[in-house]
């Protein structure tokens, strides 16, 4: 008897973790995305075309443009070490605080390759609690993003 | 020179922390009662030592002293001083001091305590588990010293005799009563695990693995729950109230980091019952209570490493690999004492049955941990996805969301049949007494919840049903248990019911703080359940006097207003808010432009939060153009968050409960310790 709920004990466990990790594989499966700076994913155009895709970058100086009547905002995100940009277009929802020109940009969205556009779902510029390096007393380096 | 003194305390305590871990080393080694007095005392300079530093630094801060580097990066001269205290904690250097000192009271503490308590017993326990304290003080301090690249010690002046004007001053953002409580809040419950994990050290090392370092570090992992349950929960609310998002919870790394340990614990919480009732489990408790303490360090490491810097571009700081290397060398450590007391860690006792308190208690901790490393997977995807093959991926906050409903909603149904199940084996009287009445009302509710969402248009919300009916039959299970046993002590005591459940909780705090914290639980998930997988969002662009409509509100925008305040200008328009075409009051959201603000930092969003009952109605606007008085155009974004409400009186119940658990002070414990030293 003893030993059959031990058996019982070990088989549920396995059901568990085998239900567990099949949970996980599938989900990050299905919802994973795949990571680029802007010089990469216009590299990978083909691709990425048509996929969602996450992009990081800093905003582009002076192509932000927020049209208040159609509720858009249009900007490119530049990428940190070349001059690859990628265009963005973010519509029906509110910019996030801190989003400025030069600043930190992560956004989520599908890729038109044809148009090198995202129309993004997810923005997010950097947050405002500054845990940095210790070369930039001086300056505002920030660390997380707040998610709008 | 107050910062010169700092600096001379800061690098005395290395002296002091080594005093400790050698003294208190050799005294417990060779039992000299001299030495290990000796190592206590130095546990204590270590305290006032970094209290001298602490208080330089916030002298600095009061004084505005801008020849110090620290005090220019997170403070100004007028800056307020509530926020300039704050600035403590405001950046790096700053927030490794401040919890360093947390710790240092910590290690007061133990020493306190342990005086207390060795009026009475002679007990080592305390002395062993000051050892990995002061040796975790130690890593700290060499880190403040700022001998060590990447960190400056917070102390230290600009080189030359510079002196800066004024200070940078600390983001708008952060300017505000909640952000000055949360990061202490949160700090205060990482650190105080670092107690009960030093204990669990200490009690491996001494080789007494028994029930004493359990009972003796129970009290301390509650106190540590109890904190960072209201740290996470300031969090989420403060991004609710300033972040016009309209959420309080993402899934973002920095999140997951506070909620990893927080799951730990709980689940070690769970865990020391089995110790003490059924002497099983006491390696698993020794592991989780390290995962828990490893946790902390490495929330930090995720977050201030810089290694998902591709994702979310955290500061690269370069202190990650200190904390990666302590992280590996203290679990390593903690390993080898395990393997070194194998023998004393075997279980007395083996589980029985499937369906038994000890399964559902092990169920819990499975899950408990299953979810900390799933949502550990979720955090490191990116790392994970690159090692797999070489192309970086991360995984949206519906990753999450998807992720953790079936084990949560398991997890939920255990937080009332964990209680009510009978030890070593379910039987068919248990099954009938406890189980049939709180399954036949859970599911009456579940049914209700369909209907009702059915009505409103929802045809299958498979998730909310299950949520209802184990939310319900937690509750009759709960409540029951309350019944049952206040019935009892008002008749055993002939007195009245309400006398009875009062003794009934005074007499057994733990157990029936823990039941409130159940109930506490129940509450926030329902309040998940509504405000994450409810909640309405409407965008519109509008002129004075349009209006529009989100459920049944119409918003009708009537008016704008500009306020000058001391250290900002709040500019936002008035909205008449009605329900079914009955007036129920104003909303004002607004913008705050703060003077100090840099000509390309645009105003903060100040959305208006308008409670109607525990639903919510939040309005956030991206600007108020000059024009808006003659035609002007606002963009103005609407949420309605219902039963959020619930979620902060979910977690006010779940913090009530912990008071009353640890209110408990075991006289079990002492006694314990006696038979087992």
């Amino acid at each position: 008897m003893k030993k059959q709920s031990r058996l019982k004990i070990i088989a549920a466990s396995a059901v568990l973790l085998a239900g567990m990790m099949f949970l996980v594989v599938a989900m990050t499966r299905s919802t994973s995305m795949r990571h680029f700076t802007p010089a990469l994913l216009v590299a990978a155009e083909n691709e990425a075309h048509d996929q969602r895709v996450q992009v990081d970058g800093l905003i582009a100086v002076g192509s932000s443009q927020w049209d208040a009547v159609d509720f858009k905002l249009t900007f490119a995100i530049q990428d940190r070490e070349t001059e690859a940009t990628v265009n963005v277009i973010y519509e029906d929802r509110l910019k996030p605080d801190n989003f400025k020109d030069g600043g930190s940009v992560f956004v989520e969205g599908k890729y038109d390759a044809t148009q090198n556009l995202v129309v993004a779902t997810k923005l997010m510029t950097k947050c405002a609690s500054k845990y940095e390096g210790a070369e930039s007393a001086v300056s505002t380096d920030e660390t997380s993003y707040i998610s709008e | 020179m107050t910062a010169e003194i700092g600096q001379a305390a800061i690098y005395l305590s290395v002296l002091s922390c080594l005093w400790a871990i050698v003294f208190l080393g050799i005294g417990l080694w060779i039992r000299n009662a001299r030495a290990i007095q000796s190592g206590r005392n130095a546990v204590v300079a270590t305290f006032i030592l970094i209290s001298i530093a602490t208080g330089a630094l916030i002298y600095g801060f009061v004084t505005d002293d801008f020849s110090m580097k620290y005090v220019v990066e997170v403070s100004s001269a007028a800056q307020p001083l509530l926020y300039k205290i704050a600035a403590l904690w405001g950046a790096m250097s700053g927030s490794l001091l401040f919890w360093l000192w947390l710790l240092t009271v910590g290690g007061a503490i133990v020493v306190w305590q342990n005086y207390q308590r060795n009026k009475q017993t002679q007990d080592t326990l305390a002395d062993y588990s000051l050892i990995p304290i002061a040796i975790v003080q130690l890593f700290f301090v060499i880190l403040v010293t700022g001998l060590i690249e990447g960190i400056y010690n917070p102390l230290a002046r600009f080189p030359n005799g510079q002196v800066v004007a004024d200070g940078q001053g600390m983001n708008p953002l952060l300017q505000t009563p909640l952000m000055a409580i949360h990061p202490p809040t949160l700090y205060i419950g990482w650190i105080s695990l670092t107690i009960p994990f030093a204990f669990a050290v200490g009690a491996l090392v001494s080789g007494r693995i028994g029930s004493g370092w359990i009972l003796r570090s129970r009290r301390w992992m509650l106190f540590s729950w109890i904190i960072l349950t209201i740290g996470i929960t300031l969090g989420g609310n403060w991004a609710y109230k300033e972040l016009g998002w309209g959420g309080y919870w993402a899934w973002d790394p920095v999140e997951n980091a506070s909620f990893m340990p927080w799951l730990l614990g709980t689940a070690y919480l769970h865990s020391v019952m089995i110790q003490e009732k059924r002497n099983m489990l006491k390696l698993w408790n020794i592991l989780l209570i390290t995962l828990a303490f490893q946790f902390t360090l490495l929330g930090t490491f995720i977050t201030r490493s810089g290694i998902i810097t591709s994702v979310h571009a955290f500061g690269g700081s370069g202190i990650g690999g200190y904390f990666l290397s302590f992280i590996l060398a203290s679990t390593a450590g903690v390993i080898g004492l395990i393997i070194y007391r194998w023998n004393r860690l075997k279980s007395a006792n083996r589980l029985e049955s499937l369906l038994s308190r000890e399964s559902a208690f092990l169920l819990n901790n499975w899950l408990l941990v299953g979810l900390t490393l799933i949502i550990l997977w979720g955090t490191l995807w990116p790392i994970i996805s690159e090692a797999i093959n070489g192309e970086k991926s991360s995984v949206p906050e519906a990753f999450f969301n998807k992720v953790v409903i079936i084990p949560g909603l398991l997890l939920l149904f255990l937080t009332g049949a964990g209680p009510i199940i009978s030890w070593k084996k379910i039987t068919a009287n248990n099954f009938r007494r406890m189980f049939l009445l709180p399954l036949v009302i859970g599911l009456i509710g579940g049914a209700l919840t369909w209907g009702f969402l059915a009505l409103i248009g929802y045809t299958f919300p498979l998730y909310s049903v299950l949520c209802s009916f184990a939310a319900v039959f937690v509750l009759a299970a709960i409540f029951a248990e309350f019944y049952r046993g206040a019935k009892l002590r008002a008749k055993r005591q002939e007195t009245s019911f309400v006398n009875g459940l009062n003794l009934l909780i005074q007499r057994n705090k733990r157990r029936y703080g823990g039941y409130i914290i159940h109930i506490g639980i129940v509450i926030l998930y329902i309040g998940i359940m509504g405000s994450k997988g409810y909640f309405l969002l409407e965008s519109q662009t509008m002129t004075l006097g349009e209006s529009m409509e989100v459920g049944k509100y119409k918003l009708t925008m009537i008016d704008s207003f500009e306020k000058e305040y001391s250290n900002y200008l709040r500019s936002g328009v008035i909205f008449d808010v009605e329900k079914n075409g009955k007036r129920i009051g104003t909303m004002e959201p607004a913008l705050h432009a703060y003077y100090t603000a840099k000509p390309d930092e645009e105003p903060t969003k100040e959305s208006a939060i308008q409670h109607l009952g525990v639903n919510d109605l939040y309005i956030a606007l991206a600007s108020v153009p000059r024009n808006i008085k003659t035609g002007g155009v606002v963009n103005v974004q609407v949420y309605y968050n219902p039963l959020i409400g619930i979620v902060w009186i979910g977690v006010a119940v779940m913090v009530l409960g912990g008071i009353v658990a640890i209110a408990e002070k075991s006289e079990r414990s002492k006694d314990a310790l006696i038979s087992e030293a």
